[in-house]
């Protein structure tokens, strides 16, 4: 058991209020107006704000990892365009430091992917920011979707010599696989016996619209041809970057789809990133697509993401819907909204007690609980 | 003439002045202060409830020059092969009409100093430019404003076949050329007239003492042979990144260095910042070292330098220092804080309307001026 006390709690999927939280065996037990059973260790919040961990929804941390160069750096299996039978369980680095300074951080949960050097790249999951050496102890969901990309990256990658080599090599080639993932799923619910094929294996649940396919795209162009083959495909889906979300907000609005929007932090690195800024979210915010924030650590640090919630409150986002978009908003993106991203009764006890607003680049996580368990204390007056 | 009144206002130079009058006139400064009276005739603008500060210098930036969303057509910033391109000038590589130099208008950032790239042992000449123009040799402040020097993984990873290979091969190249440039001055001023050779002649300028050596450096290692190979050589230098800085902080301290630290808010992406330190410039500055804090744009983008403020800030450089990290320090090391990097008369009128205290994304920059003109205004929302 674990009580936290006096607290001004942001419980996201409802209004601020003054209360407290009572955890057990990992979960919340109790929330706002609390009994405190007698012997209780007892986190005194002295008024400071209280909200659920922060999630990082499109993350590399592990797979690339911190200040170690090209050992270290395992997000792409540039091998071949196809690679969904990958996983980022078997790259990513729980020992990567960029965990440590998740949890200084209030990221209390991220969904790790493998990178989008390939039109198909592989298996996803979500991570708590637990300290261990065990990947697999880290693990909340996995798979929890399939990565995919489209634009820049996997042509300049394999092209001119090889396919794909233009944005229509990209659309075929991912056709072409998703066509014959179909074809071997139809022969194995035939009762057929195919070769097995540990590729077209790994396309079954995306073909079947059990797993999503979770598509990079930023340019307005390549998010029309994600729509577009999500649709022929009848794909469970989200869009990930979704950099000039704004120029096709309406039909992002019209059709739900997923957006994990970011990193809005850097500046236009490639042609296909023209425009980049808080802005563009900020205006699909205001046309009411479904929408989070990502950092792509380390493209940005996860660290910062509360700051750039801040800067998408600057760009105009109310407070509210701002820290929705990096906890709530995430958890519902990658599967998860049932279990985290919100400070209600039932749900993960992964919550973070701020030094100041969470979204001022200037406040710390004073401390971060994950699990019910102290993961992160700040020391000094932090209280624990 | 213009009078905006009702600010506070934070000059840097001096103690902060609550609801201050900053008179501009031509371009400058033509007088600030608490209680100042306003001549006849002025447009009187009434800024109430608003801070100003000065306009930010960012002493390493590559606006203009990479990024930009414009890919490799657009990739302008280190001249290769390497290793040694002292020749190259940065000022050939700049577009002032690329994006970049709105988003420093945007973020409050009125002086670069625009470097090459960090590819090259020695990568070419650096200079100063206000941030709004249309021509970028109209929007030069000082031009050279120094070489650009390189250690660590950078010249090594880009050299192919080439030397350098290792780290002391990179040294044994700056060496050895700066030893070439100190020959052919002895030659020049013997009236020898030696083959023409522009690299030659640009580290002699460095070696005259008419600009610095500026030498990318991360590891604490590189940082140390900077240092090494700058006081052998007797060149005035400063550290661009000194990422390692705060676990030298006593040795960089007691030689006065200035250090442009950043880029803010990134990762570590290479072995060497993977000692990387929110910490690092408090660490620095409690030191000794001349801070000044950078965004190495696009690596930050510059609209977010404020940002970084608020994050260097949070780890314990106090708030004057920050202020100090984004203006007056960078117009020093730059050598321009005779027109810019705190607000007094004389002055270039350079500065920002802010909706509240700095550092916060609760007070996001509503107006740039440069030379008195308002370059940028904050859209409604």
């Amino acid at each position: 058991m674990l009580a936290v006390i006096n607290a001004r709690l942001h419980p996201v999927s409802s209004s601020p209020g003054r209360g407290g939280l009572l955890i057990r065996e990992g979960k919340i037990l109790e929330a706002g107006d609390i009994r405190v059973p007698e012997d209780t260790p007892t986190i005194d919040a002295r008024e400071r704000i209280v909200t659920p961990g922060i999630i990082e929804a499109h993350c590399h941390a592990g797979l690339s990892e911190e200040g170690i160069g090209w050992e270290g750096n395992d997000g792409n299996e540039r091998s071949d365009p196809i690679t969904p039978h990958v996983r980022a369980i078997d790259g990513a680095n729980p020992e990567d430091k960029a965990f440590r300074f998740f949890r200084e951080a209030g990221i209390t949960a991220s969904q790790l992917t493998p990178g989008s050097a390939n039109i198909i790249g592989g298996e996803q999951l979500v991570a708590k920011s637990r300290e261990t050496v065990f990947i697999d102890e880290m693990i909340v969901l996995r798979p929890s979707g399939m990565k995919a990309a489209l634009g820049e990256n996997p042509k300049r990658v394999y092209g001119p010599k090889k396919s794909p080599a233009t944005r229509m090599g990209n659309a075929a080639v991912m056709r072409k696989w998703l066509d014959r993932a179909l074809a071997y799923a139809d022969k194995k619910d035939a009762g057929d016996s195919p070769d097995f094929d540990m590729i077209l294996e790994s396309l079954i649940p995306v073909v079947r619209g059990d797993l999503p396919l979770r598509i990079h795209c930023h340019r307005a162009d390549d998010i029309s041809t994600a729509l577009r083959l999500a649709e022929e495909f009848s794909l469970r889906f989200s869009l990930e970057h979704v950099t000039q979300g704004h120029l096709v907000a309406d039909t992002l609005a019209e059709r739900d789809v997923f957006c994990a929007v970011g990193p809005s932090m850097v500046h236009e690195a490639k042609v296909e990133m023209r425009g980049n800024g808080f802005e563009n979210a900020a205006k699909m915010v205001r046309a009411g697509v479904r929408f989070c924030l990502t950092n792509d650590h380390p493209v940005v640090h996860g660290r910062n993401l509360p700051a750039a919630a801040g800067l998408l409150q600057a760009a105009g986002v109310p407070a509210a819907q701002a820290l929705k978009s990096i906890t709530l908003a995430a958890a519902e993106h990658i599967g998860l909204g049932d279990r985290m991203g919100s400070l209600d009764v039932g749900k993960d006890a992964d919550v973070v007690i701020w030094s100041g607003d969470p979204l001022d680049a200037r406040s710390f996580a004073d401390v971060t609980i994950i699990d019910g368990e102290i993961a992160h204390c700040r020391g000094g007056d932090s209280g624990c | 003439m213009h009078a905006y009144i009702g600010a506070k206002i934070y000059p840097v130079d001096g103690p902060p002045i609550d609801d201050g009058v900053i008179l501009v006139e031509d371009g400058k400064i033509a007088g600030i202060g608490g209680d100042l009276p306003i001549p006849d005739g002025v447009e009187v603008v009434d800024l109430s409830g608003k801070v100003i500060i000065p306009g930010l210098v960012d002493a390493h930036s590559h606006a203009g020059m990479w990024g930009d969303g414009e890919g490799e057509a657009s990739q302008d910033g280190n001249e290769r092969p390497g290793p040694i391109t002292a020749d190259v000038d940065a000022i050939d590589s700049v577009n002032p009409h690329h994006t970049s130099f709105a988003s420093c208008r945007e973020g409050g950032v009125t002086t670069v100093q625009i470097h090459p790239g960090s590819g090259n042992a020695i990568g070419g000449l650096c200079f100063a430019a206000k941030t709004a123009g249309e021509v970028v040799d109209d929007m030069v402040l000082k031009a050279p404003t120094g070489l650009k020097g390189a250690l660590g993984e950078n010249p090594k990873r880009g050299a192919g076949k080439d030397s350098p290979k290792t780290r002391m091969g990179t040294a044994a190249l700056i060496r050895d050329y700066f030893a070439r440039a100190r020959e052919y001055g002895r030659k020049r001023d013997e009236g020898k007239s030696p083959d023409p050779d522009r690299g030659l002649e640009n580290v002699l300028r460095v070696l005259e003492g008419e600009i610095p050596f500026r030498v990318h450096a991360h590891r604490s290692d590189d940082i140390v042979t900077a240092v090494r190979l700058c006081e052998e050589l007797g060149i005035a230098y400063n550290i661009e990144h000194c990422t390692d800085g705060y676990l030298i902080a006593g040795f960089l301290g007691e030689r006065g260095i200035a250090a442009h630290v950043g880029p803010g808010l990134s990762s570590r992406g290479k072995v060497e910042t993977a000692n990387r330190h929110e910490g690092n410039a408090a660490i620095l500055a409690a030191a000794g070292v001349k801070v000044c804090l950078v965004t190495d744009h696009p690596f930050l983008d510059a609209r977010y330098l404020m940002a970084y403020g608020g994050v260097a800030q949070k780890y314990g450089l106090s708030f004057e220092d920050t202020l100090r990290a984004l203006t007056i320090c960078p117009a020093e090391s730059i050598g321009v804080d005779d027109r810019v990097g705190s607000l007094s008369q004389g002055k270039d009128a350079d500065f920002l309307v802010l909706a509240g205290e700095p550092f916060s994304f609760k007070s996001p920059v509503l107006a740039t001026f440069i030379e008195g003109v308002e370059v940028y205004t904050r859209p409604t929302l």
